[in-house]
């Protein structure tokens, strides 16, 4: 069966996204390190069933703990059975969740982003051009709130559109935006 | 085809920076009353404060909403109408529990016990203990729990403990496992691992083991000698500095320092502290009940068979000498490696039979808190740590066992208890 990973730094809220989009009970809180081992669930997309795996947080893919450690391996081991990886951004930290992402799109990870907390961005005025930033990346991006499930349909509606890109190709579209 | 092209880290966060510069706009951001609250609680000079008042509501919550229904509820309906209507309906009973029948003994105990702490059987204390006292002891722990996690006040309060807990080589967010801990030492074992170096892993993991007594530990101590349970947690965590400092010494290792993220303060949703509530609650559910349980059986089979009044014998110079109490304690050793609640209710037992005095009940109480983890703990321990960390546990703990065992006894022999 094939994976969709939930990848992001610690407490953006990847477990409670989870919880939405597969309905299994997972311990969710509001500090990060709550997840330090993977929890796996099943969910359909468009008719076909995916092992869905919520994974620890973690800043980066050089892992630095040992919760990083299960979240590289998953990572890792899954790399040929990964429909997509959610990446999940906590919206009033954009700049922390990129890098991952760039790492993501370095390694060839199919990448679908979730800018969460998006109510928690507007609340401290900081506005996102999404079209953009899908523009540049190359790869969907949707705005979610995963405590109310609002963008979740969304979504899951751009699983299926999930595709490797390659951080050249980034690079590029970055000077085209530009101008 | 050439291989895909990774960027350098300096790379990586240049092609950020462009990217965010493309698409964020941070508009004017005015301080809420959250961003107000959040930064009073982290500076020391309010911080400390309403940390101690957070940590007092906590206790006198759990003592409040526990002794109501243990002390209201369970204790009349357990001790008044269930113990002697089994007593008297249950076949096998004799003039004493010797001379009952081995079912009779381990299902029911003592045919002449008045409470079911004394009883000692499957069907009285084991259920007693594990429903009556623990259940709401572990209800109320995880209710506040739950809520402090989920509003964000734990990593404030790792910010506030750095400072102490950098003097003995561990990061301050090794105080959310730490009360993590006390609700259940194996999944704070287990929270361990966002820990950076093996070093503080290994610390953390056997710091807890040794010293911070769980929910129902805290419970059944609450309900058993409410007068000292504050200070014979005061006494463990003292204990928990002090080999922290040592041990702090003696591994070699990096304890490097490492930024707290702290979120910002949200509001608890109910659904999801109810949820959360109910996993926690039937986990302890699944996993203690039955050792609680097991744990009664294994213990009187033991007491039936000779083997505990052998061990007590064997023992009985080291328990009498050194720790000053009655080797009549072994039992309640031998059931701690199971269940250190139902151990702790053995104890009150002894102490109601009139069996321990109330200084001994005291030391007994802090040896079967250090003495081994429980087995769930143990093996979590073994998971995480692997064999050469459980032995060198075991090491930490057999020093801290007749190190603050025997200060406990020098303590309360001196204070006269």
């Amino acid at each position: 069966m094939k994976k969709i990973l939930l990848v992001g730094n610690p407490n953006v809220g990847k477990s409670v996204m989870f919880s939405r989009l597969s309905g299994a009970r997972v311990v969710v809180s509001n500090y990060p390190g709550t997840t330090v081992d993977y929890t796996k669930s099943r969910m359909r997309v468009e008719g076909k069933e995916y092992e869905i795996v919520d994974l620890p947080g973690t800043f980066s893919l050089e892992p630095k703990d040992k919760a990083e450690e299960v979240a590289c391996k998953m990572l890792e081991e899954a790399k040929p059975h990964t429909a997509a990886v959610i990446d999940v951004i906590d919206a009033t930290a954009v700049e922390r969740g990129l890098y991952l992402t760039l790492e993501l799109i370095e390694r060839g990870y199919p990448v679908v982003v979730a800018l969460n907390m998006s109510d928690a961005a507007r609340d401290r005025k900081i506005k996102i051009d999404v079209k953009k930033l899908e523009r540049i990346l190359g790869v969907p991006v949707v705005e979610t709130i995963a405590t109310t499930g609002a963008g979740l349909k969304e979504l899951v509606s751009k699983i299926g559109k999930a595709k490797p890109t390659d951080i050249e190709a980034v690079k590029r579209r970055l000077r085209r935006e530009k101008k | 085809m050439k291989a895909k092209a990774r960027l350098s880290v300096d790379e990586r966060w240049e092609l950020v920076d462009e990217i965010s510069k493309r698409v964020v706009l941070r508009g004017k951001y005015k301080h809420t009353l959250k961003d107000v609250l959040s930064d009073l609680s982290v500076r020391p000079a309010t911080g400390i404060p309403f940390m101690i008042a957070v940590l007092y509501g906590f206790w006198m919550f759990f003592g409040a909403f526990a002794g109501f229904f243990t002390d209201g509820l369970a204790v009349p309906f357990f001790d008044d109408h269930y113990l002697p209507a089994l007593q008297g309906a249950f076949p096998g009973a004799g003039p004493t529990m010797a001379e009952s029948s081995p079912l009779y003994m381990i299902l029911v105990g003592d045919p002449n016990a008045t409470n079911c702490f004394e009883a000692f059987g499957v069907l009285t204390s084991a259920l007693f203990v594990a429903f009556g006292v623990v259940l709401p002891a572990i209800v109320a722990f995880y209710l506040i729990l739950t809520i402090l996690e989920d509003c964000g006040y734990l990593p404030r309060l790792a910010t506030l403990a750095d400072t102490v807990l950098h003097k003995i080589g561990l990061h301050g967010f090794a105080i959310v496992p730490t009360i993590l801990s006390l609700g259940c030492n194996v999944p704070a074992v287990y929270g361990c691992r966002v820990l950076e170096t093996k070093k503080q892993r290994f610390m953390m993991m056997t710091l807890l083991g040794v010293f911070i007594p769980c929910a129902a530990q805290i419970g059944i101590m609450r309900e058993l000698i409410p007068q000292y349970t504050g200070l014979i947690l005061i006494y463990l965590f003292f204990g928990f500095f002090a080999m922290g400092a040592l041990l702090n010494k003696l591994i070699p290792g990096r304890s490097p320092e490492i930024l707290i993220d702290v979120p910002p303060y949200r509001s608890p949703q109910r659904s999801n502290v109810l949820r959360k509530l109910g996993l926690r609650v039937r986990h302890f559910l699944k996993t203690a009940v039955p050792f609680v349980i097991l744990g009664v059986v294994v213990v009187n089979l033991l007491y039936w068979t000779g083997v505990i009044d052998w061990l007590s014998r064997v023992t009985e110079p080291l328990f009498v000498v050194w720790f000053g109490v009655p080797a009549a304690t072994v039992g309640a050793l031998v059931m701690a490696f199971m269940r250190k609640d139902m151990a702790v209710g053995m104890l009150g037992g002894l102490a109601s039979a009139g069996v321990l005095s109330t200084g001994q009940l005291i030391t007994s109480v802090v040896l079967v808190s250090i003495y081994f983890p429980c087995l769930a703990t143990f093996i979590m321990i073994w998971k995480e740590g692997g064999t050469r960390d459980l032995l060198k546990s075991l090491g930490v703990l057999a020093t801290s066992f007749f190190v603050f065992g025997g200060l406990m006894h020098a303590i309360v022999t001196l204070a006269g208890v």
